[in-house]
Protein backbone atom coordinates (compact mmCIF):
# COMPACT_ATOMS: atom_id res chain seq x y z
CA UNK A 1 0.00 0.00 0.00
CA UNK A 2 1.59 3.33 -0.92
CA UNK A 3 0.76 6.60 0.72
CA UNK A 4 -2.26 8.83 -0.15
CA UNK A 5 -1.50 10.55 -3.44
CA UNK A 6 -3.22 13.97 -2.93
CA UNK A 7 -3.62 14.02 -6.69
CA UNK A 8 -7.01 12.95 -8.02
CA UNK A 9 -5.22 12.20 -11.14
CA UNK A 10 -4.54 8.66 -10.84
CA UNK A 11 -4.90 5.86 -13.21
CA UNK A 12 -7.83 3.21 -12.05
CA UNK A 13 -6.43 0.37 -10.27
CA UNK A 14 -7.66 -2.88 -11.43
CA UNK A 15 -10.63 -4.68 -9.72
CA UNK A 16 -8.37 -7.33 -7.59
CA UNK A 17 -6.45 -4.59 -6.25
CA UNK A 18 -9.45 -2.86 -4.77
CA UNK A 19 -11.61 -6.13 -3.58
CA UNK A 20 -8.16 -7.77 -2.27
CA UNK A 21 -8.36 -6.30 1.24
CA UNK A 22 -12.23 -6.35 1.55
CA UNK A 23 -12.11 -10.28 0.89
CA UNK A 24 -9.48 -11.17 2.81
CA UNK A 25 -11.20 -9.44 6.01
CA UNK A 26 -14.24 -10.62 5.14
CA UNK A 27 -12.91 -14.32 4.76
CA UNK A 28 -11.02 -13.85 8.04
CA UNK A 29 -14.77 -12.66 9.26
CA UNK A 30 -16.50 -15.79 7.93
CA UNK A 31 -14.18 -18.25 9.55
CA UNK A 32 -13.95 -16.38 12.94
CA UNK A 33 -17.48 -16.48 13.20
CA UNK A 34 -18.34 -19.93 12.07
CA UNK A 35 -14.62 -21.57 13.85
CA UNK A 36 -16.42 -20.82 17.43
CA UNK A 37 -19.75 -21.78 16.77
CA UNK A 38 -18.24 -25.23 14.95
CA UNK A 39 -14.59 -25.84 17.36
CA UNK A 40 -15.96 -24.69 20.39
CA UNK A 41 -12.67 -25.54 22.06
CA UNK A 42 -9.59 -23.97 23.72
CA UNK A 43 -8.22 -23.29 19.59
CA UNK A 44 -11.05 -22.72 17.90
CA UNK A 45 -12.13 -19.90 20.00
CA UNK A 46 -8.72 -18.99 19.98
CA UNK A 47 -8.37 -18.77 16.11
CA UNK A 48 -12.04 -16.97 15.76
CA UNK A 49 -10.73 -14.30 18.22
CA UNK A 50 -7.82 -13.93 16.15
CA UNK A 51 -9.96 -14.03 13.48
CA UNK A 52 -12.47 -11.30 14.42
CA UNK A 53 -9.74 -8.67 15.85
CA UNK A 54 -7.76 -8.73 12.39
CA UNK A 55 -10.34 -6.57 11.12
CA UNK A 56 -10.80 -4.02 13.79
CA UNK A 57 -7.04 -3.77 14.12
CA UNK A 58 -6.11 -2.86 10.41
CA UNK A 59 -9.19 -0.52 10.95
CA UNK A 60 -7.12 0.83 13.77
CA UNK A 61 -3.75 0.48 11.88
CA UNK A 62 -5.36 2.70 8.75
CA UNK A 63 -6.44 5.27 11.12
CA UNK A 64 -3.14 6.27 12.43
CA UNK A 65 -1.31 5.99 9.62
CA UNK A 66 -4.13 8.07 8.19
CA UNK A 67 -3.34 11.01 11.03
CA UNK A 68 0.03 10.30 12.05
CA UNK A 69 1.78 10.38 8.35
CA UNK A 70 -0.22 13.41 7.70
CA UNK A 71 -1.10 15.61 10.54
CA UNK A 72 -4.40 17.34 9.64
CA UNK A 73 -4.07 20.70 8.53
CA UNK A 74 -7.79 21.44 8.31
CA UNK A 75 -8.86 20.02 11.80
CA UNK A 76 -12.71 20.16 10.98
CA UNK A 77 -15.26 18.06 12.60
CA UNK A 78 -13.08 14.36 12.08
CA UNK B 1 -20.16 1.30 -14.90
CA UNK B 2 -22.65 3.49 -16.39
CA UNK B 3 -22.67 7.43 -15.05
CA UNK B 4 -26.43 6.11 -15.14
CA UNK B 5 -26.06 3.01 -13.32
CA UNK B 6 -24.02 4.58 -10.50
CA UNK B 7 -26.48 7.03 -10.06
CA UNK B 8 -29.07 4.33 -9.27
CA UNK B 9 -27.07 2.15 -7.04
CA UNK B 10 -26.40 5.39 -4.85
CA UNK B 11 -30.02 6.51 -5.13
CA UNK B 12 -30.60 2.92 -4.14
CA UNK B 13 -27.61 3.07 -0.99
CA UNK B 14 -29.10 6.45 -0.18
CA UNK B 15 -32.47 5.93 0.53
CA UNK B 16 -32.28 2.38 1.85
CA UNK B 17 -29.87 3.91 4.37
CA UNK B 18 -31.80 6.98 5.01
CA UNK B 19 -35.14 4.42 5.80
CA UNK B 20 -33.06 2.28 8.45
CA UNK B 21 -30.28 4.09 9.73
CA UNK B 22 -32.51 5.68 12.65
CA UNK B 23 -33.91 2.19 13.69
CA UNK B 24 -30.14 0.64 12.73
CA UNK B 25 -28.59 2.88 15.30
CA UNK B 26 -31.36 2.18 18.06
CA UNK B 27 -30.63 -1.35 17.78
CA UNK B 28 -26.85 -1.07 17.79
CA UNK B 29 -27.03 1.32 20.87
CA UNK B 30 -29.14 -0.94 22.80
CA UNK B 31 -27.59 -4.34 21.47
CA UNK B 32 -24.52 -3.26 23.52
CA UNK B 33 -25.83 -3.35 27.19
CA UNK B 34 -27.90 -6.41 25.81
CA UNK B 35 -24.78 -8.32 24.92
CA UNK B 36 -23.76 -8.29 28.72
CA UNK B 37 -26.63 -8.67 30.24
CA UNK B 38 -25.35 -11.88 32.65
CA UNK B 39 -22.32 -9.58 33.42
CA UNK B 40 -24.72 -6.70 34.48
CA UNK B 41 -27.20 -8.37 36.36
CA UNK B 42 -24.61 -10.89 38.82
CA UNK B 43 -22.64 -7.39 38.99
CA UNK B 44 -25.54 -5.07 39.73
CA UNK B 45 -28.33 -7.58 41.18
CA UNK B 46 -27.18 -10.92 41.77
CA UNK B 47 -30.00 -13.88 43.14
CA UNK B 48 -31.10 -13.88 46.58
CA UNK B 49 -31.55 -17.86 45.90
CA UNK B 50 -30.49 -19.92 49.30
CA UNK B 51 -27.03 -21.96 48.72
CA UNK B 52 -27.37 -25.24 47.83
CA UNK B 53 -26.51 -28.12 50.54
CA UNK B 54 -23.13 -29.26 49.51
CA UNK B 55 -23.38 -32.76 48.15
CA UNK B 56 -20.96 -34.98 47.16
CA UNK B 57 -20.57 -34.18 43.17
CA UNK B 58 -21.75 -38.02 42.62
CA UNK B 59 -24.92 -37.49 44.32
CA UNK B 60 -27.93 -39.21 42.01
CA UNK B 61 -30.78 -36.91 41.50
CA UNK B 62 -33.94 -37.64 42.80
CA UNK B 63 -36.96 -39.13 40.79
CA UNK B 64 -39.13 -36.45 38.69
CA UNK B 65 -42.05 -38.23 40.02
CA UNK B 66 -41.08 -37.52 43.52
CA UNK B 67 -40.52 -33.80 42.80
CA UNK B 68 -43.56 -33.81 40.58
CA UNK B 69 -45.67 -35.28 43.73
CA UNK B 70 -44.67 -32.75 46.17
CA UNK B 71 -45.51 -30.13 44.03
CA UNK B 72 -48.92 -31.77 44.00
CA UNK B 73 -49.13 -32.15 47.67
CA UNK B 74 -48.36 -28.50 48.22
CA UNK B 75 -51.09 -27.24 46.13
CA UNK B 76 -53.69 -29.86 45.95
CA UNK B 77 -56.33 -29.18 43.21
CA UNK B 78 -54.04 -27.19 41.36
CA UNK B 79 -52.47 -28.69 38.04
CA UNK B 80 -48.51 -28.83 36.97
CA UNK B 81 -47.89 -26.83 33.57
CA UNK B 82 -44.26 -28.00 33.28
CA UNK B 83 -40.99 -29.24 34.37
CA UNK B 84 -37.83 -28.05 33.63
CA UNK B 85 -34.22 -29.04 35.31
CA UNK B 86 -32.07 -26.54 34.98
CA UNK B 87 -28.93 -26.66 32.88
CA UNK B 88 -26.43 -25.24 34.86
CA UNK B 89 -27.26 -26.24 38.95
CA UNK B 90 -28.87 -28.76 40.09
CA UNK B 91 -32.58 -27.58 40.37
CA UNK B 92 -35.89 -28.53 38.82
CA UNK B 93 -38.47 -26.25 38.29
CA UNK B 94 -42.26 -26.63 38.76
CA UNK B 95 -44.82 -24.92 36.96
CA UNK B 96 -48.21 -24.86 38.30
CA UNK B 97 -51.86 -23.28 38.01
CA UNK B 98 -55.30 -23.38 39.11
CA UNK B 99 -56.09 -24.94 35.91
CA UNK B 100 -55.80 -24.69 32.25
CA UNK B 101 -58.71 -22.55 31.61
CA UNK B 102 -57.22 -19.50 34.45
CA UNK B 103 -53.76 -19.55 32.16
CA UNK B 104 -55.94 -19.02 29.11
CA UNK B 105 -57.76 -16.31 30.85
CA UNK B 106 -54.94 -14.11 31.84
CA UNK B 107 -54.02 -13.51 28.16
CA UNK B 108 -57.39 -11.51 28.14
CA UNK B 109 -56.62 -10.11 31.60
CA UNK B 110 -53.01 -8.85 31.59
CA UNK B 111 -52.52 -8.01 35.14
CA UNK B 112 -53.36 -11.32 36.15
CA UNK B 113 -50.89 -14.07 36.74
CA UNK B 114 -52.55 -17.30 37.56
CA UNK B 115 -49.38 -19.60 37.25
CA UNK B 116 -46.68 -19.96 39.64
CA UNK B 117 -43.49 -22.07 39.96
CA UNK B 118 -41.44 -23.80 42.39
CA UNK B 119 -37.99 -24.73 42.47
CA UNK B 120 -36.88 -27.84 44.04
CA UNK B 121 -33.40 -29.23 44.75
CA UNK B 122 -32.82 -31.92 41.90
CA UNK B 123 -30.84 -34.26 44.13
CA UNK B 124 -33.04 -34.00 47.76
CA UNK B 125 -36.03 -33.07 46.23
CA UNK B 126 -36.61 -30.07 49.08
CA UNK B 127 -38.50 -26.77 48.39
CA UNK B 128 -35.62 -24.06 47.08
CA UNK B 129 -38.06 -21.57 46.56
CA UNK B 130 -40.93 -20.37 45.18
CA UNK B 131 -42.19 -17.69 43.12
CA UNK B 132 -43.87 -14.68 44.67
CA UNK B 133 -47.77 -15.21 44.95
CA UNK B 134 -50.00 -13.21 42.74
CA UNK B 135 -51.62 -11.01 45.27
CA UNK B 136 -47.92 -9.77 47.01
CA UNK B 137 -47.29 -6.51 46.67
CA UNK B 138 -45.11 -6.19 43.52
CA UNK B 139 -41.00 -6.38 43.90
CA UNK B 140 -39.30 -2.61 43.17
CA UNK B 141 -37.47 -3.30 40.06
CA UNK B 142 -34.26 -2.69 39.81
CA UNK B 143 -32.69 0.42 37.70
CA UNK B 144 -30.35 -2.49 36.20
CA UNK B 145 -34.04 -4.27 34.65
CA UNK B 146 -35.71 -1.06 34.09
CA UNK B 147 -32.58 -0.68 31.83
CA UNK B 148 -32.28 -4.16 30.00
CA UNK B 149 -35.82 -4.56 29.79
CA UNK B 150 -36.08 -1.55 27.82
CA UNK B 151 -33.28 -2.23 26.23
CA UNK B 152 -34.31 -5.58 24.87
CA UNK B 153 -38.16 -4.48 24.07
CA UNK B 154 -36.57 -1.64 22.05
CA UNK B 155 -34.17 -3.79 19.90
CA UNK B 156 -36.73 -6.44 19.82
CA UNK B 157 -40.34 -5.00 18.46
CA UNK B 158 -39.86 -1.40 19.42
CA UNK B 159 -42.54 -2.06 22.20
CA UNK B 160 -44.68 -2.86 19.43
CA UNK B 161 -45.06 -6.61 19.44
CA UNK B 162 -45.72 -8.47 16.51
CA UNK B 163 -45.96 -5.47 14.29
CA UNK B 164 -42.51 -3.94 15.97
CA UNK B 165 -40.98 -7.42 15.42
CA UNK B 166 -42.11 -7.20 12.20
CA UNK B 167 -41.62 -3.86 11.02
CA UNK B 168 -37.89 -4.73 12.83
CA UNK B 169 -37.20 -7.30 10.33
CA UNK B 170 -38.46 -5.07 7.17
CA UNK B 171 -35.80 -2.34 8.61
CA UNK B 172 -32.77 -5.14 8.76
CA UNK B 173 -34.06 -6.49 4.98
CA UNK B 174 -33.43 -2.75 4.30
CA UNK B 175 -30.36 -2.48 5.77
CA UNK B 176 -28.87 -5.35 3.70
CA UNK B 177 -29.64 -3.92 0.88
CA UNK B 178 -27.78 -0.73 1.67
CA UNK B 179 -24.61 -3.08 2.31
CA UNK B 180 -25.32 -4.46 -0.72
CA UNK B 181 -25.85 -1.07 -2.76
CA UNK B 182 -22.83 -0.01 -0.52
CA UNK B 183 -20.09 -2.46 -1.29
CA UNK B 184 -21.61 -1.40 -4.76
CA UNK B 185 -20.41 2.51 -4.23
CA UNK B 186 -17.44 0.88 -2.88
CA UNK B 187 -15.88 -0.53 -5.77
CA UNK B 188 -16.40 2.64 -7.77
CA UNK B 189 -15.15 5.07 -4.92
CA UNK B 190 -11.99 3.02 -4.60
CA UNK B 191 -10.99 2.84 -7.86
CA UNK B 192 -8.29 5.60 -7.51
CA UNK B 193 -7.64 5.59 -3.69
CA UNK B 194 -5.47 2.10 -2.20
CA UNK B 195 -7.07 0.58 0.53
CA UNK B 196 -7.49 2.16 3.85
CA UNK B 197 -6.60 5.85 2.98
CA UNK B 198 -7.84 8.71 4.98
CA UNK B 199 -7.58 11.74 3.47
CA UNK B 200 -6.81 14.03 6.35
CA UNK B 201 -5.47 17.32 4.52
CA UNK B 202 -8.23 18.27 2.61
CA UNK B 203 -12.22 18.92 2.51
CA UNK B 204 -13.43 17.48 5.50
CA UNK B 205 -16.81 15.55 3.73
CA UNK B 206 -13.44 13.45 2.29
CA UNK B 207 -12.46 12.48 5.23
CA UNK B 208 -15.72 11.26 6.87
CA UNK B 209 -16.03 9.76 3.60
CA UNK B 210 -12.90 7.99 3.48
CA UNK B 211 -13.67 6.69 7.40
CA UNK B 212 -17.17 5.70 5.77
CA UNK B 213 -15.78 3.28 2.91
CA UNK B 214 -12.89 2.15 5.18
CA UNK B 215 -14.93 1.17 8.31
CA UNK B 216 -17.84 -0.10 5.67
CA UNK B 217 -15.50 -2.34 4.18
CA UNK B 218 -13.64 -3.99 7.10
CA UNK B 219 -17.00 -4.65 9.27
CA UNK B 220 -19.23 -5.79 6.27
CA UNK B 221 -19.09 -9.08 6.43
CA UNK B 222 -20.06 -9.04 10.15
CA UNK B 223 -22.65 -6.54 9.40
CA UNK B 224 -24.32 -8.88 6.71
CA UNK B 225 -24.47 -11.90 9.07
CA UNK B 226 -25.67 -9.82 11.93
CA UNK B 227 -28.41 -7.83 9.86
CA UNK B 228 -29.40 -10.88 8.14
CA UNK B 229 -29.80 -13.07 12.07
CA UNK B 230 -31.51 -10.37 12.99
CA UNK B 231 -33.94 -10.27 10.18
CA UNK B 232 -34.43 -14.01 10.42
CA UNK B 233 -34.65 -13.99 14.25
CA UNK B 234 -37.76 -10.92 13.77
CA UNK B 235 -39.81 -13.67 11.78
CA UNK B 236 -39.49 -16.45 14.51
CA UNK B 237 -43.30 -15.53 15.37
CA UNK B 238 -44.54 -16.25 12.18
CA UNK B 239 -42.07 -18.97 11.55
CA UNK B 240 -43.14 -21.24 14.70
CA UNK B 241 -46.77 -20.48 13.59
CA UNK B 242 -46.70 -22.01 9.94
CA UNK B 243 -44.88 -24.88 11.80
CA UNK B 244 -48.15 -25.22 13.80
CA UNK B 245 -50.59 -25.15 11.23
CA UNK B 246 -48.51 -27.27 9.35
CA UNK B 247 -46.64 -30.12 10.61
CA UNK B 248 -48.03 -29.99 14.46
CA UNK B 249 -52.04 -29.85 13.44
CA UNK B 250 -51.28 -32.89 10.95
CA UNK B 251 -49.62 -34.88 14.23
CA UNK B 252 -51.84 -33.97 16.31
CA UNK B 253 -54.94 -34.41 14.21
CA UNK B 254 -55.75 -37.97 15.81
CA UNK B 255 -55.71 -36.56 19.32
CA UNK B 256 -57.23 -32.98 18.55
CA UNK B 257 -60.89 -33.94 20.35
CA UNK B 258 -59.77 -36.00 23.61
CA UNK B 259 -60.68 -35.08 26.75
CA UNK B 260 -57.58 -34.04 29.20
CA UNK B 261 -56.98 -36.73 31.30
CA UNK B 262 -56.55 -35.96 35.23
CA UNK B 263 -53.58 -35.74 36.45
CA UNK B 264 -53.76 -37.89 39.50
CA UNK B 265 -53.77 -41.05 36.60
CA UNK B 266 -50.80 -39.51 34.42
CA UNK B 267 -47.82 -42.33 33.70
CA UNK B 268 -44.67 -41.41 35.22
CA UNK B 269 -42.71 -38.08 34.30
CA UNK B 270 -39.16 -39.81 34.69
CA UNK B 271 -39.98 -42.53 32.41
CA UNK B 272 -41.26 -39.57 29.93
CA UNK B 273 -37.87 -38.29 30.67
CA UNK B 274 -36.29 -41.57 30.21
CA UNK B 275 -38.20 -42.36 26.71
CA UNK B 276 -37.34 -39.06 25.26
CA UNK B 277 -33.75 -39.22 25.76
CA UNK B 278 -33.97 -42.56 24.45
CA UNK B 279 -36.36 -41.44 21.42
CA UNK B 280 -33.53 -38.63 20.31
CA UNK B 281 -29.91 -39.87 21.14
CA UNK B 282 -27.52 -37.44 21.09
CA UNK B 283 -29.89 -34.74 22.67
CA UNK B 284 -30.73 -34.05 26.00
CA UNK B 285 -33.97 -33.13 27.52
CA UNK B 286 -34.78 -30.00 28.90
CA UNK B 287 -38.45 -29.71 29.63
CA UNK B 288 -41.88 -31.23 29.81
CA UNK B 289 -44.86 -30.24 29.20
CA UNK B 290 -48.02 -31.61 30.92
CA UNK B 291 -51.34 -32.59 28.37
CA UNK B 292 -53.44 -29.35 27.58
CA UNK B 293 -50.93 -26.77 27.73
CA UNK B 294 -52.54 -24.73 24.89
CA UNK B 295 -49.55 -25.80 22.07
CA UNK B 296 -49.65 -29.51 22.90
CA UNK B 297 -51.66 -32.51 22.83
CA UNK B 298 -54.51 -33.02 25.21
CA UNK B 299 -53.28 -36.57 25.99
CA UNK B 300 -49.38 -36.17 25.57
CA UNK B 301 -46.29 -35.13 27.52
CA UNK B 302 -44.59 -32.65 25.07
CA UNK B 303 -40.65 -32.97 25.80
CA UNK B 304 -38.52 -30.51 24.25
CA UNK B 305 -34.89 -31.71 23.47
CA UNK B 306 -31.82 -30.26 22.43
CA UNK B 307 -28.69 -30.81 20.72
CA UNK B 308 -25.44 -31.53 23.15
CA UNK B 309 -23.13 -29.98 21.12
CA UNK B 310 -22.83 -26.14 20.81
CA UNK B 311 -24.21 -25.89 17.27
CA UNK B 312 -27.05 -28.59 17.73
CA UNK B 313 -27.46 -26.55 21.20
CA UNK B 314 -30.27 -24.46 19.44
CA UNK B 315 -32.05 -27.53 17.47
CA UNK B 316 -35.25 -28.47 19.54
CA UNK B 317 -36.26 -31.97 18.68
CA UNK B 318 -40.16 -32.09 20.19
CA UNK B 319 -40.50 -35.80 21.25
CA UNK B 320 -44.41 -36.20 22.45
CA UNK B 321 -44.66 -39.36 24.73
CA UNK B 322 -48.77 -40.68 25.41
CA UNK B 323 -49.14 -39.64 29.07
CA UNK B 324 -52.32 -42.31 29.33
CA UNK B 325 -49.61 -45.86 28.82
CA UNK B 326 -46.20 -43.82 28.83
CA UNK B 327 -45.35 -45.07 25.58
CA UNK B 328 -43.30 -42.75 22.69
CA UNK B 329 -45.83 -41.70 20.07
CA UNK B 330 -42.59 -39.96 18.50
CA UNK B 331 -40.07 -37.40 17.66
CA UNK B 332 -39.94 -34.76 15.35
CA UNK B 333 -37.06 -32.92 14.39
CA UNK B 334 -38.23 -29.09 13.03
CA UNK B 335 -38.38 -28.21 9.18
CA UNK B 336 -35.81 -26.84 7.76
CA UNK B 337 -36.72 -22.95 8.38
CA UNK B 338 -37.17 -23.74 11.89
CA UNK B 339 -33.58 -25.48 12.00
CA UNK B 340 -32.09 -21.83 10.35
CA UNK B 341 -33.76 -19.92 12.25
CA UNK B 342 -32.23 -21.97 15.91
CA UNK B 343 -28.51 -21.44 14.13
CA UNK B 344 -29.35 -17.93 13.00
CA UNK B 345 -29.18 -17.20 16.72
CA UNK B 346 -25.81 -17.64 18.32
CA UNK B 347 -25.12 -16.10 14.52
CA UNK B 348 -27.01 -12.97 15.85
CA UNK B 349 -26.31 -12.81 19.97
CA UNK B 350 -22.63 -13.51 19.54
CA UNK B 351 -23.40 -15.53 23.12
CA UNK B 352 -21.03 -18.86 22.09
CA UNK B 353 -17.56 -18.00 22.33
CA UNK B 354 -16.97 -16.62 25.64
CA UNK B 355 -16.27 -13.39 26.91
CA UNK B 356 -13.66 -12.48 24.25
CA UNK B 357 -16.04 -12.76 21.46
CA UNK B 358 -18.81 -10.20 23.15
CA UNK B 359 -16.39 -7.63 23.50
CA UNK B 360 -15.64 -8.06 20.07
CA UNK B 361 -19.16 -8.15 18.99
CA UNK B 362 -19.52 -4.71 21.42
CA UNK B 363 -16.11 -3.11 19.30
CA UNK B 364 -17.78 -4.42 15.91
CA UNK B 365 -20.93 -3.02 16.96
CA UNK B 366 -19.27 0.06 17.56
CA UNK B 367 -17.66 1.04 14.43
CA UNK B 368 -21.20 -0.04 12.47
CA UNK B 369 -22.57 2.68 14.88
CA UNK B 370 -19.30 5.32 13.74
CA UNK B 371 -20.46 3.82 9.76
CA UNK B 372 -23.93 4.78 10.61
CA UNK B 373 -23.13 7.81 11.93
CA UNK B 374 -20.89 9.10 9.14
CA UNK B 375 -23.46 8.16 6.73
CA UNK B 376 -25.91 10.54 7.86
CA UNK B 377 -23.25 13.38 8.03
CA UNK B 378 -22.32 12.90 4.80
CA UNK B 379 -26.34 13.14 3.71
CA UNK B 380 -26.30 15.85 5.89
CA UNK B 381 -23.53 17.89 4.27
CA UNK B 382 -25.11 17.04 0.95
CA UNK B 383 -28.24 18.58 1.91
CA UNK B 384 -26.61 21.25 3.41
CA UNK B 385 -24.58 21.74 -0.03
CA UNK B 386 -27.65 21.62 -2.28
CA UNK B 387 -29.37 24.24 -0.12
CA UNK B 388 -26.59 26.48 0.38
CA UNK B 389 -26.67 26.46 -3.58
CA UNK B 390 -30.26 27.30 -3.79
CA UNK B 391 -29.73 30.04 -1.12
CA UNK B 392 -26.59 31.47 -2.94
CA UNK B 393 -29.47 31.46 -6.52
CA UNK B 394 -31.94 33.47 -3.81
CA UNK B 395 -28.79 36.04 -3.47
CA UNK B 396 -28.28 35.53 0.43
CA UNK B 397 -24.51 36.33 1.21
CA UNK B 398 -24.16 33.42 2.98
CA UNK B 399 -20.91 33.48 4.71
CA UNK B 400 -21.96 36.83 6.66
CA UNK B 401 -24.18 34.20 8.69
CA UNK B 402 -21.67 31.30 8.57
CA UNK B 403 -19.13 34.36 9.91
CA UNK B 404 -21.18 34.94 12.89
CA UNK B 405 -20.47 32.13 15.70
CA UNK B 406 -17.16 32.48 15.05
CA UNK B 407 -17.35 36.50 15.61
CA UNK B 408 -19.04 35.43 19.30
CA UNK B 409 -16.70 33.06 19.45
CA UNK B 410 -13.50 35.42 19.54
CA UNK B 411 -15.25 37.86 21.56
CA UNK B 412 -15.18 35.88 24.41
Amino acid sequence: MNAVSPSPVVTPRPSVAIWLWPIVLGLLTVFGLLSALLGQHGIWLALSWTALSIPLIVTVACLLRAWCRTPSVKGGQS
Amino acid sequence: MTPRALRRWFGIHKWTSLVCSIFLLIVCVTGLPMLFSEQIFDTFVGDDDPPYESLPADTPNASLDVIVHKAMALYPGQIITSVNPEDDEPAVLISMAPSWQALKDDETYPDRHSGHWIKFDARTAKVLKQSRPADAPKEPRSWTGVILGTCTRLHMNLFAGLPGALFMGAMGAVFVASLVSGTVLYGRFMKRLPFGSVRTDRASRLTWLDLHNLLGATTLVWATVVGFTGLVNELQTPLFGLWRVTDVRQILKPYANLPVPSQGHLSSVQGAFDTAAKAAPGNEVTGLSFPGASFGSPVHYVLWTRGATPLRARLFTPVLVDARTGELTGAYPMPWYLRFLEISRPLHFGDYGGIPLRILWALLDMVVIFVLVSGLVLWAGKRRIATDARLRALGYDLNEVDALPALAESAR
